[in-house]
């Protein structure tokens, strides 16, 4: 994913920033941003609150003019062809609420009018939306009568009426139950894989972004602290840990093996644990030599780092245990 | 990608197809702008349906005045320099008209405010939905509840005897009248919820036209009164309005006072729903 950007012919960045700045009076929101986001990705924008997430996310669609920089989406500078721009991007915002005198069904109808979509037409997207993100029981109701769960599922729907190729998802998650999470999270994967569908996704979750994104930029204060994919990150931020569980007669023999591979690492009693230098592609290597040393393994485990070591490797923070 | 073999092939239709392309751009354009007004305008008023209890007291209140003052001044009808009227009822009816449809009449501006407050508005913007209508579509609401009131209160003074010497037509320049009074003030609210995007903000408007409806000809002829609310009342534009309707129930049909009493409010509706405008495109371009 998004590997082969050495194309000089880049129409397969869509999402494009550089140097996007946004300034509040004395507060810098954003502080000029990088981005190229490649058709098809699922784009993890990950960082704590304030960071500046939603900032980028509402100049993104237009909705907030830059300070400084450009941003271009399939094309389109954001600010010069906003409403080209509005035409291809699906957007649920983090703190947009709805209507609650409305119904979803009628919701869905009317973001539909607004795309231009005929009417028929858009019944039936409607209620097809709705049936896929679990709401066709309630979508008679008012929204007032959902919970904040059905509110979110209800957004996202409402932002793929017209079939976007192009999605942003501020913090979709936030004060969701864990079920509605994953539910969430299968639903924007379907929409990737199947049809195809550019994510960009905000969130202050370690997992979500590890769940779903290909690829990941950390936000702080404002800047990209870190870019990458989720493997890659945490690759950077040391070697993985390695841990063997072999039969006691055994582990003189496979300490002996793996101190070859990496410095030894504190382990339970009747286990024994090394840093894996070079990540976790020498494994089978690893394997090997234990086998060739007739050590019989009964479990091998391998801890990466994780993004939240890649966070504090950063900033010298912890996302994790931050959240509210 | 798609757009690069196409690119030679618009290039080479020329500058003639290339008008026509611009035309049947603009056309589009208005139709979809139409489309969308109706949408919005759609949900506006599903939205004042289903709070219907706010519109009670924009009934309740101007009949029970209508019939505390039409009971209370039996005898000031009488007084030189009245209008000549049967009951102080036929001299009021445009007063509770107007009265009655102002309250809510800044509606369009509340509700402006509250989709600005909560959010529903950026939902709006991030699609391709055009500005002015985000604004129609929130007066369309406040435009048939008004109609509808307006009907409603000239049926219940008719059922107690009023007579429109205008006839049907007058009733009808009435209500138009009191729905053109409705998009003035709306499109005021409109302004004040753009620059403050607080709903108390925009209520805090409604005293100013409650007041001003009282100090108008509303409830008495201005040629008998007298100093300093005689000219307020003279130079209020509600008295300019208020006027030319009741010749039209008192006195019958003038197109003279068919034009001022449309004219009027036709006049500050196009200045406050183009002040609304303005300060939308200000308020979007600097943000
Ligand atoms: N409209 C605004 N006016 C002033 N400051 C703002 C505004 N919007 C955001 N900020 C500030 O900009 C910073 C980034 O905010 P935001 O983009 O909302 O962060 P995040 O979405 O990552 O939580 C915060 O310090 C926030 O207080
Ligand atoms: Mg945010």
């Amino acid at each position: 994913m998004g590997g082969n950007t050495g194309s000089r012919f880049s129409d397969d960045v869509v999402i494009e920033a550089s140097g996007l700045k946004r300034t509040f009076g004395e507060v810098v929101a954003v502080e000029g941003i990088d981005l190229a986001v490649t058709r098809g990705e699922v784009f993890g924008f990950l960082g704590p609150n304030g960071a500046g997430k939603s900032t980028t996310v509402r100049m993104l669609t237009t909705l907030l003019r830059p300070t400084g920089g450009t941003a271009r989406i399939d094309g389109h500078d954001v600010q010069k062809s906003a409403s080209a721009v509005r035409r291809i991007i699906g957007v649920a915002l983090q703190d947009a609420s709805i209507d609650p005198l409305m119904t979803g069904t009628e919701l869905m109808r009317l973001q539909a009018v607004l795309h231009g979509i005929s009417r028929s037409e858009s019944r039936n997207r409607g209620s097809e939306l709705l049936a896929r993100v679990g709401l066709a029981g309630a979508a008679g109701r008012r929204v007032a009568t959902y919970s904040g769960g059905m509110r979110r599922r209800l957004d996202l729907a409402l932002s793929l009426v017209h079939e976007p190729s192009i999605l942003f998802l501020d913090e979709p998650s936030a004060g969701l139950d864990p079920t509605s999470r994953v539910a969430l999270w299968e639903e924007v994967r379907r929409l990737n894989s199947e049809l195809g569908t550019t994510v960009f996704l905000t969130t202050q979750y370690l997992e979500e972004a590890d769940e779903l994104a290909g690829r990941i930029a950390i936000i702080d204060h404002g800047r990209l602290v870190r870019e990458g994919s989720p493997a890659d990150l945490k690759s950077t931020v040391g070697s993985p840990t390695l841990r063997v569980d072999v039969d006691p007669v055994f582990l003189e023999s496979a300490r002996h093996v793996l101190i070859g591979f990496g410095p030894e690492r504190p382990a339970r009693e009747g286990r024994c644990a090394i840093g894996l230098d070079g990540g976790a592609g020498r494994v089978a290597e690893v394997v090997r030599a234990l086998d060739d040393a007739g050590v019989t393994v009964s479990h091998l485990e391998l801890d990466l780092p994780s993004l939240d070591d890649v966070f504090a490797d950063a900033t010298g923070r912890r996302l994790e245990g931050a959240e509210k | 990608m798609t757009c690069l073999p196409t690119q030679p092939a618009a290039a080479s239709r020329g500058p003639k197809s290339e008008s026509t392309t611009v035309n049947a751009g603009a056309a589009t354009g208005l139709r979809l702008a139409g489309v969308q007004t109706l949408a919005l305008t759609r949900r506006s008023v599903v939205s004042e349906w289903r709070q219907l209890g706010n519109v009670i007291p924009g009934i309740v209140f101007p009949l029970l005045l209508a019939a505390v003052y039409t009971h209370q001044f039996t005898r000031v009808i009488l007084l030189p320099g009245f209008p000549v009227v049967d009951s102080f009822l036929d001299f009021v009816l445009p007063a509770s008209l107007v009265q009655s449809v102002s309250f809510g009449a800044t509606e369009a501006g509340t509700e402006l405010a509250r989709d600005i407050e909560n959010g529903f508005f950026d939902r709006l913007r991030a699609s391709p939905c055009m500005r002015l209508p985000l604004l129609l579509g929130r007066l369309g609401g406040a435009v048939v509840v008004a109609t509808a009131k307006g009907v409603l209160i000239i049926a219940i003074f008719l059922l107690f005897g009023t007579k429109i010497a205008g006839g049907l037509a007058a009733a009808v320049v009435l209500v138009a009248a009191a729905v053109l009074l409705v998009i003035a003030i709306g499109g005021l609210g409109q302004v004040l919820a753009i620059l403050t995007g607080s709903q108390e903000a925009v209520n805090a408007t409604f005293p100013l036209v409650f007041t001003s409806i009282f100090m108008s000809s509303a409830f008495f002829p201005t040629n008998l009164m007298s100093g300093w609310f005689r000219e307020v009342a003279e130079a209020n534009p509600v008295t300019w309005i208020i006027d030319p309707v009741r010749r039209l129930i008192l006195e019958g049909w003038s197109w003279s006072d068919v034009g001022q009493a449309l004219a009027v409010p036709l006049v500050i509706s196009v200045v406050t729903v183009a002040m609304a405008v303005i300060a939308l495109n200000r308020k979007l371009s600097s943000s």
